[in-house]
């Protein structure tokens, strides 16, 4: 890989899962070898552009500085960060639900007549627009991960949490009281790259919504 | 709330050369035709704005300049009852950064062009984007591309709709980010819905090449936005002949950046690959009326902080200092 090798950064964990499949036998698959390494850079089936594996809350900020030209994130995590990035496609694909989740049994209106609500989530900006909006007032407990267990072990009364399946929440007694939003895989592009060399850049957005919408 | 440190950078040997180098030919190239220098003060007593660096003077609240147009604005709207035609500036605005990796303190040159309100402007924009295109040869940037913008073309369709406020500053938003998808998804339910959304679409559609201008046609509003189009084609027919050979000239339909202040045309320069603009302005004619005074005007700032940024980060895109 040279200097002037242009990065796409992709996203780890549960959008790279669906990801990876999709863009196999299409000119931005990644090198299998590689994949099955430790290694974070991966070669793609195109000569001069590669892939850097990211964490999605990181990933905003590597295209934003520059570092990768273009990116796949969920509009959960660009809606939280909101960094100053180009969003040129909505992928259609790692669709799910921004919801209220609660154990069996506490509905909505039994939360918006606590006192002293608490609401456990890595969502702190969203779940703040939505408190707006309803018109309520919380205590909100920033978590990273495994959120489910907050309401179970008494950290908080609900969660505000991504559901795809509902399979987790199951698992773990708890249903979701109300929907605040939807996610959705997005292509971002950094502002500068994108702007100055859409020559260089265009071409590759078009290759990525190809293989990933086949559109 | 998060706590980031602020970003104060010291100017070492080459890039504190390369400041008074740059601030010294442009403001030469200025003062060659004809704008005079003014000087705000550093220290702003009234208007202060949130992300201004603000300090306590005693018992008075103050802060430290972060703007020079808004400055200067003030500062000629007190002083002067018919105001010079053309100012020029050059020295640090001090602003809280957007995003982390900036800088608190910013080097600034810049120009602005003021006339009585009513008076035709189709000249002033065009003297403006001359000279715009003469600063990447004043400091020896080798190649850049200018950006040509006009502020009505959302400005006018929102306001047509009746949307204004959050609602509008959303569709900004979903716009500044090129993002169709995002106008659709925050109009969905409104009457304007479908109309905005094939505008931004329409607006998105192409950033370079001869069909950009040509796009405007597939809009709901190609008729409202008529004399924009015809502006902007006579911009672009007075500034294509005597474009230098080391810059490209383009038609980005979807600029909204400081939407909230441009009025009419606005202009961006950027360098191949750089991450930010490195100059911006356009027109402002509601900034002296909202002052009390019935003039209008259009200016550029060339921002040298993110130029000497460039200048360590990327050399090859610049001449070799003599």
């Amino acid at each position: 890989m040279t200097a002037a090798t242009l990065l796409i950064a992709f996203p780890k964990g549960r959008l790279g899962d669906e990801l990876v499949p999709k863009l196999a036998g299409t000119p931005l698959a990644l090198d299998a070898a590689a994949l099955k390494s430790r290694v974070l850079r991966i070669p793609t089936a195109t000569p001069g552009v590669a892939a850097l594996l990211l964490k999605g809350a990181d990933l905003p900020r590597y295209v934003a500085a520059g570092v990768a030209s273009l990116g796949i994130v969920g509009s959960d995590t660009l809606d939280e960060l909101d960094m100053d990035l180009l969003e040129l496609a909505d992928l259609g694909f790692g669709a799910c639900r921004l919801s209220l989740c609660a154990q069996e049994g506490v509905t909505l209106d039994s939360l918006r007549a606590k006192p002293h609500l608490r609401l456990a989530t890595k969502f702190p900006k969203a779940t703040e627009a939505w408190l707006t909006r309803e018109g309520l007032t919380a205590e909100l407990v920033p978590l990273s991960s495994s959120a489910e267990l907050a309401p179970l072990l008494g950290l908080a009364d609900a969660i505000v949490d991504l559901v795809q399946t509902g399979g987790t929440l199951k698992a773990h007694g708890l249903v979701e009281t109300a929907v605040l939003g939807r996610s959705s895989a997005r292509l971002v592009a950094a502002r500068g790259a994108y702007l100055s060399e859409p020559a260089r850049l265009r071409p590759l957005a078009q290759a990525l919504i190809t293989a990933l919408c086949g559109a | 709330m998060p706590v980031r440190t602020p970003h104060f950078p010291d100017l070492l040997f080459g890039s504190a050369a390369r400041l008074r180098r740059w601030e010294a030919a442009l403001m030469g190239l200025l003062a060659a035709h004809g704008y005079r220098e003014l000087h705000p003060s550093l220290v702003l007593r009234e208007s202060i704005p949130e992300g201004a660096l603000r300090f306590f003077d005693g018992d008075e609240l103050v802060a430290l300049r972060w703007d020079f147009t808004v400055a200067l604005a003030g500062l000629l709207a007190r002083g002067f009852a018919a105001p010079p035609d053309r100012v020029a500036y050059a020295g640090a605005v001090f602003r809280r950064p957007i995003q982390p990796w900036e800088a608190v303190e910013r080097f600034e040159v810049g120009c602005e062009r003021i006339q009585p309100e009513g008076e035709p402007s189709d000249e002033a924009d065009v003297e403006l984007a001359c000279l715009l295109m003469a600063i990447p040869g004043a400091i020896g940037l080798k190649n850049a591309i200018l950006h040509l913008g006009h502020a009505a073309l959302v400005r006018r369709p929102l306001e047509a709709e009746g949307l204004f406020g959050g609602l509008a500053d959303e569709v900004v938003a979903a716009l500044s980010r090129r993002a169709p998808h995002r106008v659709r998804e925050v109009l969905k339910g409104h009457p304007s819905a479908a109309r905005l959304t094939a505008h931004a679409e329409a607006l998105l559609s192409e950033l370079d090449g001869p069909g950009t201008l040509n796009a405007l046609g597939a809009s709901p509003y190609a008729h409202l936005l008529e004399g924009e189009r015809e502006h902007m084609d006579r911009a672009l027919k007075a500034l294509l002949p005597i474009l230098p050979a080391n810059l490209e000239l383009r038609v980005d339909l979807a600029d909204v950046a400081g939407l909230g202040f441009y009025t009419g045309p606005t202009l961006r320069l950027w360098a191949p690959g750089a991450q930010q603009e490195l100059a911006a302005g356009g027109r402002y004619d509601r900034l002296f009326p909202d002052l009390g005074r019935p003039w209008q005007a259009a200016g550029f700032c060339v921002r040298l902080s993110r130029l000497l940024d460039l200048a360590e980060t990327r050399p090859d895109l610049f001449e070799p200092l003599p």
